[in-house]
């Protein structure tokens, strides 16, 4: 019995920050919906927060693959930006007059612009993982030069006008659910099983936890971390394709605050940003979160500026509070094994 | 060996860069070698390097920091704003570059707090302090532009050291800051390399640990140089709104990578521990003869930012294989395990 409850209470112990997010998810919700009855706390905002979620967690998820092996994927807004520009201009060109395109043609789009998403995420997988590059620096100069490929090819101009058949993947529902949010938690559960049920899901956490380690015990490192940049790049190119869909237009300036908001995500979401610890679900909590208080915001009437100080104040206040926790439970253990 | 060892230097292949890219330019179109172009090119330059520099000391340190483009422009547009709002005389021009500074430092000073005091990883701190710079610049001292600067600053943009008119063509203008800039250049090379703080900030990039046993404060040091790069950072948003002679509080969002690129290309290590000041100045110059001087090359401008990637990817592949080869080398001759 006692055996039983202390596994349970380890268990409840490992999970502490998810605890700790769904305490601030729920403090959030109930802020805002105090606080803005009529427009925060409507079914209106809850379908439109359900729509603007979807694309931004997934990218957050392909940020949290590369967190969690101790790097940085700082390419993934404009691989994302990139897959749906492809897709969108295979979109266009094939369109008749009467803005109809053949079903087979929109699935081409999407494998191209997926194809697209994979081949950038290649090419970090060689810098990182084969080259040696720090991720940090690797993926910075691939961000420049997708962007810059973007804007060369497009003149900076967005691609707009895509047909309808496409569009309403981004703006239609599933069994009265918004379909990116399905699309979402399919891939949430994707990547969840990836990282917690497979022997690649294990070697991605010893990778990030001690590097050297994972060298020594000749387990494939390099191969590790460029299976993380791959799959980093495939989850940007499905969060452009739906950016896309839902916006029916693509432009290789879409969403460039996207990169620090991810990056806060992760952060609010319990990854540690030296790697070997993260969850999926804490990365969606976190997500929705911050999706709640930019709607809160904005049913206030506050300015989007304040948003995005509130942005790097959330960042900073949830590191600092991490390593004040984080030493005060050091300074517990060594105080509790002196007294033993 | 002399001789090939200073080939191999990292300042010697950007030297042959430019030069080559000069001839290449020069042949495809002759009013390149003008000059005017040439004293373009170094206007264009001088707010870069000003950033460049403080963006150095924090790589050599082992940092990175992404808020200076933030900081630039606040402590720029504030010291604007401070000026007009308390009538101080327009006619007086070291009184908002003064300010400025002081702005800046006290920014940099925010810095410090979260990267020395809490010990957060010094991309993802910045990043966060660069949406909160931003974003209360925005919603709190304004979100407007400013065309009528302080008459002093607007005069400053046209102080021309000396004007060479050449039979034919443009008026060639040298810019006064040109001094300003050299001493100041010449001052951080100093400090980097003759005094305590400066190889002290060399220690922190060899190793943190090293540096502590070494009886140097990692804390103080830190501190220290998240201030001086504030500060930097302060002068080159005063000069930079002086130049362009408007305070435009959107503008400079974007320019760290293309910065973080030049000391990059200079040669720094983002690990820390290597980097020089010539090299930076050389890395500098070589992204505005990019920048400004594609479209003579026949490439539409819009290209721009893709060479700055390209370049980029090209020199830290370079590097990493150095690097590699050089690791390679160590083993071979110690048989030490040369790990990461």
């Amino acid at each position: 019995m006692n055996e039983r409850f202390s596994r349970f209470n380890t268990g409840l112990l490992a999970d502490r920050k998810i605890t700790q997010l769904m305490i601030f998810t729920a403090l959030t919700f109930f802020f805002f919906s105090y606080a803005s009855r009529d427009i925060f706390f409507s079914s209106s905002n809850f379908i439109s927060m359900a729509y603007q979620i979807p694309e931004i967690a997934i990218l957050s998820i392909a940020l949290m693959l590369s967190m969690l092996t101790g790097g940085i994927d700082l390419s993934i807004v404009s691989i994302s930006n990139a897959a749906a520009l492809v897709a969108s201009w295979v979109m266009t060109t094939k369109m008749d007059e009467s803005e109809n395109l053949a079903t087979s043609w929109i699935i081409i789009a999407c494998v191209l612009g997926t194809i697209v998403g994979v081949l950038a995420g290649a090419i970090n997988s060689i810098l990182v993982a084969q080259l040696n590059v720090t991720p940090i620096l690797a993926t910075l100069a691939t961000m420049t030069l997708f962007n810059g490929i973007a804007i060369g090819v497009t003149n900076g101009e967005s691609v707009s006008g895509l047909p309808e058949q496409f569009m309403r993947v981004g703006n239609g529902t599933f069994f009265g659910i918004p379909t990116p949010f399905v699309l979402m938690i399919f891939i949430a559960i994707a990547v969840g099983f990836l990282i917690n049920r497979t022997t690649l899901g294990l070697k991605i956490f010893l990778v990030g936890t001690n590097r050297k380690a994972a060298q020594y015990s000749v387990m494939g490192d390099r191969k590790v971390i460029a299976w993380v940049y791959l799959i980093s790049g495939l989850l940007s190119s499905l969060a452009g394709l739906i950016i896309a869909s839902r916006t029916s237009a693509a432009s290789p300036d879409f969403g460039s605050s996207y990169i620090l908001l991810a990056i806060v995500i992760v952060v609010l979401g319990g990854v540690n940003p030296n790697g070997g610890f993260g969850t999926v679900t804490g990365v969606i909590l976190a997500t929705v979160v911050l999706q709640m208080v930019a709607s809160g915001f904005n049913a206030l009437r506050f300015s989007q500026f304040l948003y995005l100080a509130a942005q790097g104040g959330v960042l900073i206040f949830v590191m600092i509070l991490n390593v004040v926790l984080e030493n005060r439970r050091t300074n517990k253990s060594i105080a509790k094994s002196l007294r033993s | 060996m002399n001789i090939k060892k200073l080939l191999l230097r990292n300042e010697t292949a950007l030297i042959i860069a430019i030069v080559v890219l000069s001839l290449i330019i020069g042949i495809k179109s002759p009013e390149f070698f003008t000059l005017a172009n040439l004293f373009d090119i170094f206007r264009s330059s001088f707010v870069q390097l000003i950033f460049a520099l403080g963006v150095l000391i924090v790589i050599i340190s082992g940092g990175i920091d992404i808020s200076f483009p933030a900081v630039g422009i606040f402590a720029g547009y504030t010291a604007v704003v401070l000026m007009q709002r308390f009538e101080w005389n327009p006619e007086n021009l070291l009184l908002p570059i003064a300010l400025a500074i002081i702005i800046g430092t006290i920014l940099g000073a925010i810095n410090s707090i979260a990267i020395a005091t809490f010990g957060i990883p010094t991309l993802i701190a910045t990043l966060g302090t660069s949406g909160i710079f931003r974003g209360l610049m925005l919603t709190f001292i304004g979100s407007s532009f400013i065309s009528d600067i302080p008459v002093a600053l607007d005069k400053f943009a046209t102080a021309d050291l000396l004007k060479i008119q050449p039979e034919e063509g443009t008026l060639a203008r040298l810019h006064v800051l040109i001094i300003p800039v050299a001493i100041l250049t010449i001052l951080v090379s100093l400090l980097l390399t003759r005094t305590m703080f400066g190889r002290s900030v060399y220690a922190l990039g060899g190793g943190v640990e090293a540096t502590r046993r070494l009886g140097i404060s990692v804390k103080r040091t830190q501190a220290k140089i998240y201030m001086l790069v504030g500060g930097l950072s302060g002068l080159a948003g005063i000069l930079y709104v002086s130049l362009q002679r408007k305070a435009n509080p959107y503008d400079l969002a974007g320019s760290e990578l293309d910065i973080i690129a030049a000391v990059v290309l200079g040669g720094a290590s983002i690990m820390g521990g290597y980097g020089t000041v010539f090299g930076t100045v050389l890395g500098v110059l070589l992204i505005s003869l990019i920048k400004g001087n594609l479209i003579l090359l026949g490439v539409s401008g819009s290209w721009q930012r893709a060479a700055v990637g390209a370049l980029l990817l090209i020199g830290i592949t370079v590097q990493a294989l150095n690097e590699s080869k050089k690791a390679k080398n160590r083993r071979v001759s110690t048989s030490d395990e040369a790990g990461e």
